[in-house]
């Protein structure tokens, strides 16, 4: 029996009373075993709260200009 | 006519303002019935802006490059006392009281508005085939897809009823349609252009950008919409920077990289081929080839697709409970699943997006920019749902944002420019991605590509223009 990984979208959908077509469930599985392997590349040391800093993550550019910015 | 094409005739007194808002408004009622570019016309407040255009040039108040240019402006930005309908029912009526920043830094530099353009609804798809309001046709194949979800903008740029519109981009939604159509898109790095006003759909990947005829356009057109907002709290404080290329560009001591994997895997290879040859031009104007590996784009098209689903379900929610039959069928299945998406998933994406951009910065360091594919094939046909590519049938809609989506969870800039046209005449698209706020290397590499290849224009464009339809020097 094949082992399943990540939520049961249909019982999911059935509590919020939302229609689920076939397609969108093997999206939503889609989705939901990538980001379940995708966990393993989560920096647990780093500051959760950053995240909400839209910019944070983004590098200032060097002095001189954006060609020194490489 | 470009936009710097039409400011120069302007100030040495070869046409007016009027004259080139009365050639648009022209050619909006001759085309409009047939490619539905145009959500609403603002004829009579094109007029009125031309006319006070023409007066304060000849005043010698000179408000720069777009002063008298006549533009439109995608359906999702507030235009005070204008319909503003993000292609929906929902906001079928609504007319906002304030311009966004976008419409309100257009008029300071003396811009002309023909109107709005229809778009997908809600800007949540990629074909413009709005159950509403019409599907928007390809200025270049009536039967396809401009792309979308700035359809509209793409389609009146590419068939020259506006000489610039603007457009937003949340997983593609300026590129697509600059691909399919044939145009010039630039969807900046986060934060660059103030979104206040853009009725948002994913908060936290929205960009909104230009869709131009040409490189240096679109460039104009980004040193009108960029710059500090404090009244959007995702609004970047940048030094202004002039995005303007060079007339002459040579690009030696470019690196630019070309990615082996995921990229240029699954694609028509006329994409393969055309995205190849401009490189191939880079590399005969001084730029050095390397290849790359990229991270798995699939996974960061996972982790940009759980971020949006979740963010348009929550900015969504209040009229998706009360209106739920206005919305199409399409837009409410995504927005449905949005729902399902558990909190967890969303805030370990956003996560995982930080993790996913310190990898590209580590790229970054090698290469100046990617060259790789804006949409693995050209565009395809209205209502068609599968497209086969690389022996696999895909879904049309997940085919043609699997090259773009990323890059707006890496909040990164990416350049969409014309690179030839497949069989058949239709557009295909080079899409020139660069770290955080490289906007002006990535102008200035597209406009030295223009230079060499030249501006290829849609048929009825070209015709006008007296031109076959065959890429033509700029």
């Amino acid at each position: 029996m094949p082992i399943k990984l990540g939520p049961d979208w249909q019982k999911m959908a059935e509590a919020q009373r939302v229609e689920l077509s076939e397609q969108q469930r093997q999206r939503l599985e889609a989705l939901g075993r990538t980001m379940a392997g995708l966990r393993g590349l989560i920096d647990w040391t780093e500051e959760p709260i950053i995240q909400f800093d839209s910019n944070a993550g983004m590098p200032l550019p060097a002095p001189g200009g954006e060609e020194g910015a490489r | 006519m470009t936009v710097l094409e039409a400011a120069a005739a302007l100030r040495e007194g070869k046409l007016s303002s009027v004259d080139l808002t009365l050639d648009c408004l022209q050619l909006i009622k001759e085309w409009n019935p047939r490619l539905n570019a145009f959500q609403t016309i603002t004829a009579e407040r094109a007029l009125e802006d031309a006319r006070r255009a023409d007066r304060e040039l000849a005043a010698g108040a000179d408000r720069g490059v777009f002063h008298g240019i006549p533009i439109a402006h995608k359906d999702l930005f507030c235009t005070k006392g204008i319909l503003t309908t993000s292609g929906s029912k929902v906001f079928g009526g609504f007319v906002p009281r304030e311009d966004a920043a976008v419409v309100e830094r257009f008029a300071a530099a003396g811009a002309v508005l023909l109107g709005k353009t229809a778009m997908h609804e809600h800007a949540f798809g990629i074909t413009s085939n709005n159950p509403h309001y019409g599907a928007v046709r390809n200025p270049w194949d009536l039967e396809r897809i401009p792309g979308g979800s700035s359809g509209g903008s793409g389609a009146a740029v590419a068939a020259g009823l506006a000489l610039l519109a603007t457009g937003s981009d949340t997983g593609g939604s300026i590129r697509v349609p600059a691909s399919y159509c044939g145009v010039v898109g630039l969807k900046p790095t986060f934060g660059l252009v103030s979104k206040r006003g853009a009725l948002p759909l994913g908060f936290s990947l929205d960009t909104a950008g230009p869709l131009a005829a040409t490189v240096r356009d679109a460039a104009a057109a980004l040193n009108v919409m960029a710059g500090h907002d404090p009244l959007d709290p995702s609004s970047a404080k940048r030094p202004f920077e002039d995005y303007m290329p060079p007339e002459r560009i040579d690009l030696t001591g470019l690196t630019i990289g070309l990615p082996r994997n995921f990229f240029f895997e699954k694609l028509d290879p006329q994409v393969d081929n055309a995205v190849h040859l401009m490189a191939y031009v880079a590399q005969d104007l001084g730029a050095t080839l390397r290849e790359v590996r990229v991270p798995d784009g699939e996974q960061l098209n996972a982790i940009a697709q759980i971020c949006l689903l979740a963010e348009a379900a929550s900015v969504h929610e209040p009229y998706l409970r009360k209106q739920r039959s206005a919305y199409g069928e399409d837009v409410r299945a995504l927005l449905d699943m949005g729902r399902l998406i558990p909190a967890t998933d969303y805030l370990q994406a956003q996560r995982l997006r930080r993790r996913m951009l310190k990898v590209y910065s580590i790229l970054f360091r090698e290469v100046d920019c990617l060259f790789v594919p804006c949409t693995p094939m050209a565009a395809p046909l209205i209502g068609q749902n599968q497209v086969l590519l690389g022996g696999e049938m895909e879904d049309v809609r997940l085919a043609t944002t699997r090259l773009v989506r990323g890059v707006n969870a890496l909040g990164l800039p990416a350049l969409a420019m014309p690179a030839g046209q497949a069989q058949g005449s239709l557009p295909l698209g080079l899409q020139i991605i660069g770290p955080a706020w490289s906007e002006a290397r990535l102008l200035r590499i597209g406009a030295a590509l223009e230079d060499r290849i030249g501006v290829s224009r849609a048929p009825l464009s070209a015709a006008r223009a007296g031109q076959a339809n065959t890429p033509v020097e700029s």
